[in-house]
């Protein structure tokens, strides 16, 4: 007998730690990238402000990666603890990108440091930017692999069947998602997936390059220096450009598949609170391209495994709203930075200047954290009671939703006990750890200067 | 390729590069407040000292990254085992992370911001905390390791609700603490560790002729811990004969008499691992010659050597413990075997025994296994990518050493 929702203290510690986790991994990801863009400049233009800024970036992705994989390990028993039968799921059904991902995860952790290491070390200084490349794909393939398991976690990929045992093992295990063939387990990276893959690895490089970007302003404003203008005039334009991908391309797409795989959920983070089979023009025009298309509304299906009614402030308040402020935002500083304001017509963009360049490290900073918090609850709350989500398209009413309850009987560990003072420890814990290495980096930088 | 053999393979590389890292980290985590604390009259040890702990966070890191490694293989191999193990245990594992990640991991941080800052002996004594909390992490693991020896504290209750006919409970944590063979099993861990981290700086720092102050005393650390850590051993083999008799069987060759010859067949281990037990044994006494002689002979060549045995001496020993479990994923001990046929039935007792064993963990529910089975190729590549990457590590350390010493 399984409950659909575990305690509420054990889902904030996932949900507190999780987004902690995916704030040093999108930080390791944006640094690493930014230092072999750098890299790359330097080794084209033998500027040594590119050096620098490569240099730097690279030691600073190292602090990233050291404490986000300490974290990482934080996050994994933190499962094996509190959600404990994720394990046969993963054993039984989602190994397979967790296995890739030790590849990805070993080619972080050894490259990184060579990269670090060896500056000035090679002759030709191709092959160290080369080690940087792939230490950097390391990352990004890390991400690829997560991600497909955060995936199928939303959409059940094809193939994979919820065996629901007829009697659980030693009172714990009473599910395994188990696929119909054995080269089924590939269809963990299904077309589905890799929307979802790639709309995440977006938003953890447009996090961290905000964050990155917003800093740079504010250390130029404070002190002006020419290789910090050249790292804003490199990375605006493409953290505008990124923006505008997530927002208008995998965005769309990513949506699409909310439409089609999850019913439920797209009427809880759209608010679509009615009941019964609705036409929502506006939707409609978003998703099919016509005005004609119905929905089923949030109260169509029972209370018990509705997510929870607060998700339209998370999904169209921060992420949809916010991605669309930071894209503007990062639009106006790109012309700005790029002298456009010098430029007749554009005259306008100097007027503004207080409120853009002044206000642009709060905002980016402020409106990426809120696009990316956004996004992650609505994602991961949005699915809510269950993993593995499937939709079953029946004849008598809304779609039946299917997937494996996080509560006790599904995946909560049913031995654990879980007090209040407990788990303010574990919150503090995750909250000082990106802390601590964002106070080694700030340690470092100061060195920097100092030097 | 099976599943058991596959899993046997993955885990026993894994275990081969995570035991050395963090021996080392631990070794050296208590070595060195001790030089530290030797020298806080004249400083004579202080250079070694802040180079090795150059080099602390980033063994710590990798051999944490393997640690990782080993808990994807352990859900990917043997998820029920797993699944399990973190029902039955989550005290254990929390403890661990808690002091591995949220306390010991910051602390060797500030330890190392904090060297040459602070008085020496102050500094010590926050380098004896910090090792002391770091030690907690071997203290809980190698508890797990002690349950899958012995399962002291787990009770088998029968279920018939239960699709395997039993649970598995453990109404008090620190009945676990009863196991027989974890005093031993810590003990050697924790003198093991002690003298593996000297035996390196002796040799590393022997090689290069430097430190020569250090090598002499980390030589005698190394030997008498050695010595120390070989006798725990044999009382954990001691312990192993009457509580674990598949490893003892194993790792002796002959069946234990504490095994019913009724039970002969069920408590029958899947390798003989004489020939490698005694390898573990000669290597260690190279080692030790090795230490001994390089203190009279100055020979680059006897330094390699010794620091090689030492390092294969470490991951026989523990090749030796983690296989000698098999055909087991936790082995059920004879007077738990003997109840239980008593009080429900041979074939319950049977049933348990098999259920327990790792070639069921492995197999029930494990997709990896089977799409290997499929296609063995992704076994094939994998191991080349872990080898190459093995390589890398060593490769990265040395570069991280030449660098340093280069700068």
């Amino acid at each position: 007998m399984s409950t659909l929702e575990a305690p509420l203290l054990a889902r904030w510690l996932s949900g507190v730690g999780i987004m902690a986790h995916l704030l040093l991994a999108s930080m390791f990801i944006g640094t690493i990238t930014f230092a072999v863009v750098a890299e790359y400049r330097y080794m084209r233009t033998r500027d040594d402000d590119w050096r620098l800024l490569a240099r730097t970036f690279a030691v600073i992705a190292t602090i990233f990666l050291g404490v986000g994989a300490a974290f990482g390990t934080l996050v994994e028993f933190g499962l094996v603890v509190l959600w404990s039968n994720f394990v046969t799921l993963i054993g039984s059904g989602l190994v397979l990108p967790f296995y890739f991902e030790l590849y990805a995860f070993l080619m972080e952790v050894v490259l990184v440091p060579i990269y670090v290491f060896t500056w000035d070390r090679f002759r030709n200084g191709w092959y160290h930017w080369l080690i940087g490349l792939v230490a950097a794909l390391g990352a990004l393939y890390s991400a690829f692999n997560i991600l497909a398991v955060m995936a199928a976690m939303s959409m059940r990929p094809p193939g994979l069947e919820i065996v629901e045992l007829p009697k659980s093992i030693g009172q714990v295990i009473q599910y395994a998602a188990v696929f119909t063939s054995p080269s089924g387990v590939l269809n963990m990276f299904w077309s589905g997936a890799e929307i979802f893959i790639f709309h995440g690895i977006l938003a953890a490089l447009i996090l961290s390059w905000s964050a990155i970007v917003g800093l740079t302003i504010y250390s130029h404003r404070r002190s002006p220096q020419p290789y910090k203008l050249k790292a804003l005039r490199t990375m605006l334009p493409a953290l505008t450009a990124l923006i505008a991908v997530e927002g208008f391309v995998i965005g769309h797409y990513q949506g699409e598949l909310v439409v089609q795989f999850d019913p439920l959920k797209l009427s809880a983070i759209e608010g679509m609170f009615w009941s019964g089979f609705k036409v929502d023009p506006l939707l409609s025009l978003f998703a099919y391209g016509d005005t004609t298309h119905g929905f089923w509304g949030y109260f169509s299906w029972p209370a018990s495994i509705r997510p929870p009614s607060f998700l339209p402030a998370f999904y169209l308040g921060f992420m949809v709203a916010g991605g669309v402020l930071l894209g503007a935002w990062s639009l106006g500083l790109t012309l700005y930075y790029y002298d456009l304001h010098k430029v007749k017509g554009f005259g306008w963009i100097k007027g503004i200047e207080r409120l853009l360049v002044g206000g642009g490290p709060y905002a980016l900073v402020l409106l990426a954290a809120l696009a990316s918090i956004g996004g992650a609850v609505t994602a991961e709350v949005g699915r809510q009671p269950f993993v593995l989500v499937k939709a079953v398209p029946s004849t008598t009413g809304p779609p039946e939703i299917t997937g494996i309850p996080v509560g006790l009987g599904g995946l909560y560990n049913p031995t654990l006990t879980l007090t209040p003072w407990l788990a303010v420890l574990i919150f503090a814990v995750e909250l000082l750890m990106p802390a601590l290495a964002i106070y080694m980096v700030y340690l470092y930088l100061n060195r920097r200067v100092v030097e | 390729m099976n599943a058991v053999e596959l899993a046997t393979i993955l885990l026993a590389w894994v275990f081969g590069v995570h035991i050395p890292l963090v021996y080392t980290v631990l070794g050296v985590l208590w070595t060195l407040p001790a030089l530290e604390y030797a020298s806080r009259g004249d400083g004579r040890y202080m250079v070694a000292v802040k180079g090795i702990a150059r080099y602390l966070i980033a063994v710590y890191a990798v051999g944490g990254v393997f640690g990782t490694i080993i808990t994807v293989f352990l859900a990917g191999m043997l998820p029920v085992f797993t699944n399990l193990a973190g029902v039955l245990l989550w005290p254990v594992w929390a403890t661990a992370i808690a002091f591995g990640v949220a306390i010991a991991l910051p602390l060797i941080g500030y330890w190392y911001r904090t060297l040459g800052h602070m008085s020496p002996g102050r500094h010590a004594a926050l380098g004896f905390l910090t090792a002391g909390f770091t030690t907690v992490i071997p203290l809980m693991f190698r508890l797990v390791f002690a349950v899958v020896n012995y399962p002291a504290g787990v009770e088998v209750v029968n279920d018939p609700s239960s699709l395997v006919g039993f649970d598995l409970v453990v109404r008090n944590y620190w009945a676990l603490f009863s196991n027989p063979t974890y005093p031993p099993l810590i003990l050697s861990t924790l003198l093991g560790a002690v003298a593996f981290s000297n035996a390196l700086i002796t040799f590393v720092y022997g090689y290069s002729s430097s430190n020569l102050e250090v090598v002499s005393m980390s030589r005698k650390v190394a030997l008498t811990f050695g010595a120390a850590a070989a006798l725990s051993g044999v009382w954990y083999l001691f312990e192993l004969y009457y509580y674990a008799p598949t490893m003892a069987w194993s790792i002796l060759g002959g069946m234990p008499s504490t095994i019913p010859a009724s039970l002969a067949t069920v408590f029958m281990p899947t390798y003989s691992l004489v020939a490698p037990f005694i390898a573990a044994v000669i290597l260690g006494l190279v080692s030790a010659v090795a230490l001994l002689t390089s203190s009279r002979i100055k020979s680059r060549a006897l330094n390699i050597l010794g620091l090689l045995t030492s390092i294969a001496t470490v991951i026989d020993v523990e090749e030796v413990n983690l296989l000698s479990h098999l055909p087991y994923a936790i082995i059920p001990p004879v007077s738990a075997a003997e109840e239980l046929a008593s009080q429900y039935g041979v074939n319950f007792a049977l049933t348990v025994a098999k259920v327990l064993s790792a070639s069921t963990m492995a197999t029930t529910l494990n997709s990896l296994a089977v799409f290997v089975s499929a296609d063995p190729a992704v076994l094939y590549f994998s191991m080349a990518f872990f080898a190459l990457f093995t390589v890398l590590v060593l490769v990265g350390i040395y570069m991280a050493l030449s660098w340093r010493r280069g700068s």
